[in-house]
């Protein structure tokens, strides 16, 4: 425990003016420092895979998505974002989503998402700037979502990273 | 022909308008009211400009939390814990994640919990600076504004490299926390612990011995440790009038007990000394965080999620070779549940005790998740404060009781 000490004013700094100069010299001492701000659409925020932005598809190198639409993304979101429908295909993984959607405007860029998807369907990409004229718009399609692996590979490799060095595999209980 | 005209004043029915002899005025401040730190309406009633009576109405940021924590799920409420004092979201999220732990009774690897702390203390330092910034702009000081908010934008670069987040973070899971600092964000943080206690002289010269800052906040809402306790305020606000309580040391979490530091108290109770009970409570964080550092820098490559795979998820690779694990993600994933039973775990905010109350079932949702939200209470202070002092000391009362309506209201 520690008892704060309470300040009696001097007399100087009871009168003010010579306050006002010492102030004033903390004040003008601060323009010769390096400044900080950004300017921020020319200089952007930097961005790197630790970047939560928002969540993509990703395309494998053969052209396809991923994505089995197990449902588990859709289940595991907190703000109901996602809507999938799911169906057929030919392809030997037999399910594809027919109708992907993920709502931006819902959307908290949480990752709950990409920690729920067990076919490393989906990622969170590091694009952030979300603007547009019209709410349907910012409800993305499959066709919005799609990434090519290339672009995702930073986050992939990095939440792998994470899992394979901070949990150990073991068997389950 | 011109009539000239002789205004008589006549005192039959009571002028209102009259500051000396009319009816008491009522007046509204808020809920849009810089000074209200969010949407806080303060009926005030006021004898010329001596306040009466103060009515806080509260509930305009009313977004239905416990209830949504009910029909989420436990996991899923993580996000909206950040949502409840925006300015501290990671020690929000901790706080529920150790009510559903007591809950599951799981304990938190050594090197989890130090993270917690590390990033916990980091939260209070930030609150702390936007209370230090938002209050001394209400009364008039504008640098301190800047220079404190210059300091919480490197707290932001630095939870921005670790959790991806600048705000709403997300970061802790029932079990630990998501992932582990690396080299980068420790860097980070020591050069921020290098650096942010000459910036906070700098800020706490500027305001203590500042005379409008002294004369606007001495005297001003002066309350004693016993109304204290009756107002069930804690946290700075308590601390503020002399009484040494603080979670950390009296109801340990997360390893506190090991930590060395020491609770700063005033004398006096009222906002200067809540005032600089919060600067001292900074430097303390930052002694925590230094100790912090220096553990996590022996507990290099340690858990930081417990292994539990009826709480946490497996990990990505293993989900694809593994059914087991394929299993376990799916059930983890749309089904947590935690056992049969009820748990309260209240952590030391930045603004007082803040307490998770869950009751489970035994299914996957809540049958009540309650939070105990300090702000509530120093909100039910203003008008104990308030009352018989002048409508601009309600400014510094307000500001210096320090609550964020996200957490008041819910
Ligand atoms: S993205 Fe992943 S979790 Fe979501 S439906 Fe597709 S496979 Fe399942
Ligand atoms: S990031 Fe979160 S909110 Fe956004 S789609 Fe994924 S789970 Fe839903």
């Amino acid at each position: 425990m520690v008892i704060v000490r309470r300040k009696e004013l001097s007399l100087s700094e009871r009168l003010y003016l010579p306050e006002i100069v010492r102030g004033l010299s903390i004040t003008f001492r601060k323009l010769f420092e390096k400044p900080i701000t950004r300017q921020y659409p020319e200089e952007p925020l930097p961005k790197n895979e630790v970047t939560r932005g928002q969540p993509r598809l990703v395309v494998k190198d053969d052209g396809n998505i991923a994505c089995v639409s197990c449902g588990m993304c859709e289940v595991a979101c907190p703000a109901y974002a996602i809507t999938i429908d799911g169906g057929e295909t030919d392809r030997p993984i037999e399910r594809e989503p027919k109708k992907f959607e993920i709502d931006m405007l819902r959307c908290i860029l949480c990752g709950f998402c990409e920690e729920a998807c067990p076919k490393d369907a989906i990622f969170m990409s590091d694009e952030l700037e979300l603007a547009d004229y019209s709410r349907a718009s910012l409800i993305y399609d499959l066709q919005k979502l799609k990434r090519p692996k290339s672009a995702l590979q930073k986050r992939i490799d990095y939440v792998y990273r994470l899992n394979n060095r901070w949990r150990k595999s073991s068997s389950t209980s | 022909m011109t009539t000239k005209q002789v205004f008589e004043y006549t005192r039959h029915a009571p002028d209102h308008d009259d500051p000396v002899h009319g009816a008491p005025m009522k007046v509204n401040m808020g809920p849009q009211h810089p000074a209200t730190h969010g949407v806080l309406r303060l009926v005030i009633e006021l004898d010329g400009e001596t306040v009466t009576s103060i009515d806080p109405d509260v509930g305009f940021l009313h977004r239905g939390k416990e209830k949504t924590c009910e029909s989420l799920g436990w996991h899923k409420f993580f996000p909206h814990t950040d949502r409840l004092d925006y300015v501290q979201p990671l020690i929000n999220n901790v706080g529920y994640a150790l009510a559903c732990e007591k809950l599951a009774g799981i304990e938190v690897p050594q090197r989890g919990n130090e993270i917690r702390v590390l990033l916990m203390e980091l939260s209070r330092v930030m609150a702390h600076l936007i209370y230090i910034g938002t209050t001394s702009i209400d009364l008039g000081a504008v640098t301190i504004f800047f220079y404190s908010f210059r300091l919480r934008e490197e707290l932001y670069s630095i939870l921005d490299a670790y959790t991806g987040h600048r705000m709403n973070n997300t970061y802790v899971r029932i079990g630990g926390v998501y992932a582990d600092v690396d080299e980068t964000v420790e860097h980070m943080v020591a050069e921020f612990l290098e650096t942010a206690p000459p910036r906070i002289d700098e800020i706490e010269k500027l305001l203590t011995a500042n005379r409008i800052w002294y004369d606007r906040n001495r005297g001003v809402g002066t309350i004693s440790a016993e109304d204290a306790k009756r107002l069930s305020l804690s946290g700075p606000n308590v601390r503020g009038s002399g009484l040494a309580y603080d979670l950390r040391k009296a109801q340990p979490y997360c390893g506190y007990e090991t930590y060395d530091f020491d609770i700063p108290v005033g004398t006096v109770g009222d906002a200067y000394d809540r005032y600089l009970v919060r600067m001292e409570e900074m430097r303390q964080a930052i002694r925590i965080c230094k100790q912090a550092l220096e553990r996590l820098k022996k507990s290099k490559g340690q858990d930081v999620l417990v292994e539990d795979r009826r709480y946490v998820l497996p990990p990505k690779g293993d989900v694809h070779t593994s059914m087991e694990e394929l299993i376990a993600q799916f059930k983890i994933v749309s089904d947590l549940r935690l056992p049969k039973g009820e748990a309260y775990h209240a952590v030391e905010s930045s603004k007082g005790e803040l307490g998770f109350y869950v009751v489970s079932d035994g299914t996957s949702k809540p049958v009540r998740c309650h939070i105990r939200a300090p702000g509530l209470m120093n909100v039910q202070a203003v008008p104990v404060l308030g009352k018989g002092r002048l409508l601009s000391d309600m400014v510094a009362i307000i500001g210096g009781l320090d609550f964020v309506m996200g957490e008041v209201d819910r």
